[in-house]
Parts: C-alpha cells; structure tokens; sequence
C-alpha cells in the first residue's frame, strides 16, 4: 500500500491537460479523412475501396451532378480511401474530435461535381474533371498526335455507346486501325 | 503426414466414410451420425483433444445435407507432467457429420464430452438442429421473443437486415433459470449490467446466506449477427475491417484469425516480415489487454490506486499502438496477402524506448500490489477453476493456464512468425484468481521479449504478397491465434465471387463462460463480481454468456441446515464425497 503511495510521488500529475491543451497525436495517426474538392476528380476509387461504404459517389437525382458523398458516421478509419486516390484529394487527417451536437447530419460532407455527358448519345456518365484527367495522363503518355486526337473524342464516348460502336464496327467489317 | 496417426486411430473405433485434408495440419473425418458422440469422446479423452470450436453448417446447396464440424484440436490431455502429444504432431481433427434436412436431428455430444454445451445449443438457436440428449434445450444466442421457426444463418431463412418484431415487455417469455432444489436459497441478480465491464450480462447467484451455491446466467444481449452479415455479400477486404470490430479489446487478434482462415483455405503463404508485424501488432493488443484486466481486478476490490497506476502503464500501450498503426485501438493493416503498413526504422526505435518504460513500470507496480496483503487476500482461493472441470470444458487463455494447464495456441499451434520466437508459456497452479492474474503479468513480460524479438529477427522482405490468388468455392480451413483472453478461432468456407460461405468465429471467452458457474460455487456474493473479472469476459465478443451444463459433473447443494450442522460439529464433511 505505501509501495503504491511512494510510485505516485515518484510519478507525480501524469493527467493531460486535455481539451484545455491540444492533444498531440502520433505522426502517422489515422484520423477523419479531409477531403480537397478540388482535386477530386469523381472516380469513384474511393468508393469503391472504402470497407464500411462510407464513401459513395453517384449521380444526383435528375443526373445533373455527381456527387461524392462521405458520411463520418460510418467511417471505420481503415484509410483505404487514401490508398487509392490517384490525385491526393482524400488523406486521412489528424482530428479525432468528431462529436456532433443532436444533427446527424453534421457528419456529412458532399462535393457536387460536373458531369460530362457522351458525346453520342448525349446522356451523362462521368464527371468532366475525370475526362480532363485522362487526357492530361494520355498526353503525358507519349502518344502520337494523331492517336491523341483519337483518344480525344474517345474519352468522351460513354461504356454503352463505345460497346455499340465496336460491335458495330466488327460486324461491318471494320478494323480499328492503330497506328 | 501430421494428423494421420489420430485419423488411423479413430479409423478403428468407427467407420470413417472420407478424409478430406484442408490444410498440412487440419484434416476432416466424415464419420456416420449415430457414431458421432463416441468418435467426439474417442479423440477428446482418448487421445488427448480440447474442442476448439463447432460449426454447424448450411450445405443443403452443395450436398442436399446440413452439416456439423467438431474442430478439436489434438495437442494432448495436459492433466500431468508428459501428458503431452509431441510437438510435431500437433495438428487439428475435425469430425464432421451429415443430418438430412428432413429429420434434423442429431445425438448430442454434450453428456460425453461436456464441452460441447453451448455449442450444440446454439446449433438449435441458429440451425434449428436438435441435439437429442443434449440435457439443456434452452435458447442460447437468440432472445426468448424470436419466433420459434425462424432460424436465421439457413441461407433461405431471411435477409440479414430482417427483424422480428418484439414482444412487449410484458408478453415476452420468461427465462428458465437453472434454479437449485432445496430451502433457504435465495436469488442475487448480478446485471443486466457488469459493474466494472460495463457490459450486458445477467447472472443469477443462488446464495445461501452470503455463499453462492450455484449460478445460472443469460447473456447474448449483444448479439449482432455479425456471421450472417457477412455471408454472401462481403469480400474478404471488409471482412478483416468487420472481425476487427467483433471485440473491443481483442479485436486485432479477431482480424487476423479471420484473414489466416481465408488464407489457409487457399494455401497462401504471407511474407516473413508481415508475419512478424501481425505478432507484433498483437503482441502490443496483449499489453493493453492484460493491463486492463489486471487494473480492473484490483478496482474490482476497491484498490483504485493501484487501478490508476496501472491504467496509467496502459496509456504507453496504446500510444505505442498508436505509433506503429496510426489508431490506438484498431490497427486496421491486415488484408489478405499479407499487411498493408510497414514499420519504420524510426518507429521501431521509439517503440523499443516505450516498451522499456512500460515493462519497468509495471514491475514496479507489480510488486507494490503483491505486497499489499489486503489485495492479496481477496485474490488467493477466490473463483477455484478445477483443473478436472477444466479439462471437461476446454476453457482457454490465461483461464486455463491458471489451472496448471499448459495450454497456449502460441506453443501448441506456433502460427506465423512464432515459430521463431521463443518464449515461455506462463503457467501457475492454483486455478484463483490471483494465478489468473499472475499469468497474466508472467504474459506481459514475454509479450514484450517476443516484441523485442520480432524486431531483431524481422526480415527486410516485402510485407505484402501479389495478391494474385482466386477463391475456391467451397473450400474451408481454421485459423487460431491466441488473443490475449484465449485462442481465437475462425472457420471459413469460402464461396463464390470472392465471398465467404459461411464464416464461424468463435471468441475466446465463449470457450470459457461455461465453466463460470463452477468457479462461482462456494464463494461469497462479493466476490461474484470479482470472479467474473478474472476471467477477463469479452462480453460483446461473446455474443455470442448463461452457464450452461446441467449438473453433468458432481455437485452438491448444500442447505443451511446441512451447513451450520457442519459448521457447528466439523463432522461429515460435505466436500467428502465430492472428492
């Protein structure tokens, strides 16, 4: 018992001063994820990896934006969202106070993004900033300018029409030349 | 080959129709119904098996049958010096029987092998298969309210977002407790709430004056359906995230036993180094643990200094956690393959300083405690676990050692990196709890030698595999890692898609609940709560706690009468011919 006594005056006040002093946290802490519109570019990676579905990236209702949408609520803090994304725009951050005062729906954070819609048919399928995104990797890519040119109307085109347009093609008997 | 020596014993006492090998130290033996309780018995006593886990399945889509795998794990009786199966020949035998779909009946193994209690009630609870002869029928996972033919993990029985509607309070069934014959007994409730767990769970002391004779408890109030969340619908990248959260405390070692039985099914060798940051990891799990638990059974008897000094210990656990995982209690890096975060140079340096403070402090404080007699007196001959009771209901971790059993997975079944690492199994005769929580602090100082070894032994290899591996349907293995509460262990069948047929987990105190109540007799009420402490009860984990065999072994009720009659003249001892 006094053994006891004698370890805490050896030790003295160990209590943090905590919320009156910021807590410092280590350096690789995973913490709520922050999120930089402007780098997302609506790729949907995130959502793609994120375990607990906490991220989802879909179209609104009329389809006029894509929206990313991250509900803390159900985040699991795994980090796999800051795994995948190709442009930095989601990194785990160090806040840990993530309390919310009655409004669940504070936790919720959204980025409506531009659509692009297809060149074709006209209806909507990605997010334009996904679109320049590619063609600024594909011209980074050292393609010939003419196959850059090709690539140009190409990214444009959405899954169902480019499906239609290949089997269009073979069954017409035309051969997509690659130069 | 490892296990052929049982499965050749087995082979003479009853027919073996098939014998499937899963993994180099798990075979399955497909025996006939009726011969089910003996071969169960044959390899529990004869050869020297503790149950590890059961798993009831749902294959009517792959064999038209329902099927039931007793997984044992083959390592020895343990109840003296020698009585031990050597080390190389450690292995796992699972038997595994069919039941028609139209009978649903199987033969309880529970009057042979008492261990199986709990699980062949929850085989009713889920499956809605009934062990004939099983002494209790009681529900065990399920609340009293669910309705009586809706089993929920048959696969055509409902959809995992499915809820029954519940009774009003008033309508809904009474719980039939295990309740003592005999006068003057009177009934404690100890819950719905633990007072230092702060976990749901209800136990029902039956007292004599201030002596438990005899408790019965209910739990499983926490029941989230975790295995019928899973199945069919997740991939094994959000199921090691799910098993983390299985336990608050344990859960890492819940992710990796969840991700090694996917692994093993398909005979996915992980990198050396990932290996050793997963012993790692849990090893680190094991510190907070222990601290936890041995914190909350001084609090538990009112020693809050002590409590404090400890916690106070554990707080360089979680930061040292914190460091190498980036989350103080979820380290979230494992995935199939291998792991997804590395460790620094840097960080293995200050995790080196932390584990140098903490294993001094808590030494220090170590002794201070075992220098309090106060303490010491409300540790030593309190919660008795038997070492026969033990070896009946294979309770597991530091549950088990404190019997003077030498039963750790980390020895028995060396997984991953420990076949490199040595330490010592920490063992203490006295079955109390005080040799529960000696255990414990003898674990805590070899977690932090196996840390130190891990880091000096790690190899500089990748820490992740080319995950370049498919899932084959219907395959199935068990992973089991010891959790600083016990071992662990996850079965899984795999299916179609990358998704998981069925998922068994089965915590490590579910393994230990059901010798509780023999831990609790002869003891007084205030020491119930204690008790229940020691055996460091992950309740949520669980939920998947009642105690549960029906007097299967000896016991005795003694009345007031019986004891002031003993009490007064010291003649006809009523321990005599419990002996």
């Amino acid at each position: 018992m006094m053994k006891l006594l004698d370890i805490s005056k050896k030790y003295g006040e160990i209590t943090h001063k905590y919320p009156f002093e910021p807590y410092k946290v280590a350096e690789n802490f995973r913490g709520k994820p922050a999120y930089v519109y402007d780098l997302c570019i609506g790729c949907a990676a995130c959502g793609v990896a994120c375990p607990s579905n906490a991220i989802t990236v879909q179209f609104n209702e009329n389809k006029s934006k894509l929206v990313w949408e991250f509900d803390c609520g159900r985040c699991i803090f795994c980090g796999r969202c800051d795994e995948v994304c190709p442009t930095g725009a989601i990194k785990l951050s160090e806040e840990f106070e993530l309390a919310v005062k009655f409004d669940k729906s504070a936790m919720i954070q959204r980025g409506e993004l531009e659509v692009q819609c297809c060149s074709e048919c006209g209806k909507p399928f990605s997010a334009k900033r996904l679109v320049k995104y590619s063609l600024e990797c594909l011209s980074k890519a050292n393609l010939g300018e003419k196959r850059l040119e090709e690539a140009k109307s190409y990214v444009s085109v959405c899954p169902t029409c480019k499906k239609t347009a290949t089997v269009a093609n073979f069954t017409a008997g035309k051969e997509m030349v690659i130069e | 080959m490892k296990c052929d020596k049982f499965i050749e014993a087995l082979g003479q006492r009853v027919k073996i129709l098939e014998v499937t090998r899963q993994y180099e130290d798990q075979v399955t033996a497909l025996v006939e119904l009726n011969d089910l309780p003996e071969a169960v018995r044959f390899l529990y006593y004869d050869m020297g098996g503790y149950l590890s886990t059961m798993i009831p399945n749902d294959e009517r889509s792959i064999n038209k049958h329902y099927a039931l795998y007793y997984a044992l794990s083959m390592e020895g009786g343990k109840m003296f010096e020698g009585d031990e199966i050597a080390q190389d020949e450690k292995c796992f035998v699972t038997v595994k029987v069919l039941i028609s779909p139209e009978s649903l009946v199987f033969p309880s193994v529970t009057p042979l092998v008492p261990a199986c209690v709990w699980y062949e009630r929850e085989a009713y609870d889920m499956f809605g298969l009934i062990a004939e002869g099983l002494p209790d029928k009681r529900r065990l996972v399920l609340s009293d309210d669910w309705p009586d033919n809706l089993f929920p993990l048959r696969k055509d029985a409902m959809d995992y977002r499915y809820r029954p509607d519940m009774k009003e309070h008033y309508m809904e069934p009474e719980y039939d407790f295990l309740r003592p014959e005999g006068s003057g007994i009177i009934d404690v409730p100890l819950g719905p709430l633990h007072i230092t767990a702060d976990e749901p769970g209800h136990f029902r002391l039956y007292c004599d004056g201030d002596t438990i004779i005899d408790a019965d408890y209910r739990l499983f109030y926490q029941h989230r359906g975790m295995e019928k969340l899973a199945e069919n619908r997740m991939n094994y990248d959000q199921m090691g995230y799910l098993a983390e959260r299985v336990c608050g405390i344990c859960g890492y070692a819940h992710a990796i036993a969840c991700i090694e039985a996917a692994e093993k099914a398909i005979n996915l060798e992980i990198p050396a180094r990932a290996q050793a940051i997963r012993i790692v990891c849990s090893e680190i799990e094991r510190l907070h643990s222990h601290l936890l638990n041995i914190g909350l059974a001084c609090e538990v008897t009112g020693n809050y200094n002590a409590f404090m000094h400890i916690f106070r210990i554990r707080e360089y656990s979680m930061k040292l956690a914190e460091l190498v995982t980036g989350g103080r209690k979820t380290y979230g890096n494992v995935v199939m393959g291998g792991l997804r975060r590395d460790m620094t140079g840097q960080e293995i340096k200050e995790s080196l300083r932390i584990l140098h403070i903490i294993e001094t402090q808590v030494e220090e404080v170590w002794d201070a405690v075992m220098d309090d007699q106060r303490q010491m007196k409300r540790w030593k001959g309190v919660g008795i676990l038997d070492k026969q009771v033990a070896r009946d209901f294979s309770p597991v971790g530091p549950n088990i050692r404190g019997s003077g059993i030498k039963r750790d997975t980390r020895y028995d079944h060396p997984y991953d990196f420990f076949k490199q690492v040595k330490f010592d199994v920490a063992v203490v005769e006295g079955g109390d709890v005080f040799a529960r929580e000696m255990v414990r602090y003898m674990e805590l100082k070899s977690s932090v030698s196996i840390i130190r070894q891990c880091f000096e032994l790690m190899p500089q290899t990748a820490i992740i595999v080319d995950p370049k591996f498919h899932v084959k349907p219907e395959n199935y293995s068990l992973a089991y890692v010891e959790a600083p509460r016990g071992e662990n262990v996850h079965w899984i069948m795999q299916g179609s898609a990358q998704k998981v047929y069925r998922w068994r987990c089965r915590a490590a105190t579910y393994n230990n609940w059901p010798s509780l109540r023999f831990q609790f007799r002869g003891n007084t009420i205030a020491d119930a709560a204690l008790i229940v402490c020691s055996l460091d009860p992950c309740y949520s984990c669980t939920e998947r706690v009642t105690v549960v065999d029906v007097r299967s072994k000896k016991s005795k009720i003694l009345t007031h009468n019986d004891l002031k009659a003993f009490s007064q003249t010291l003649k006809n001892s009523p321990m005599k011919d419990l002996k």
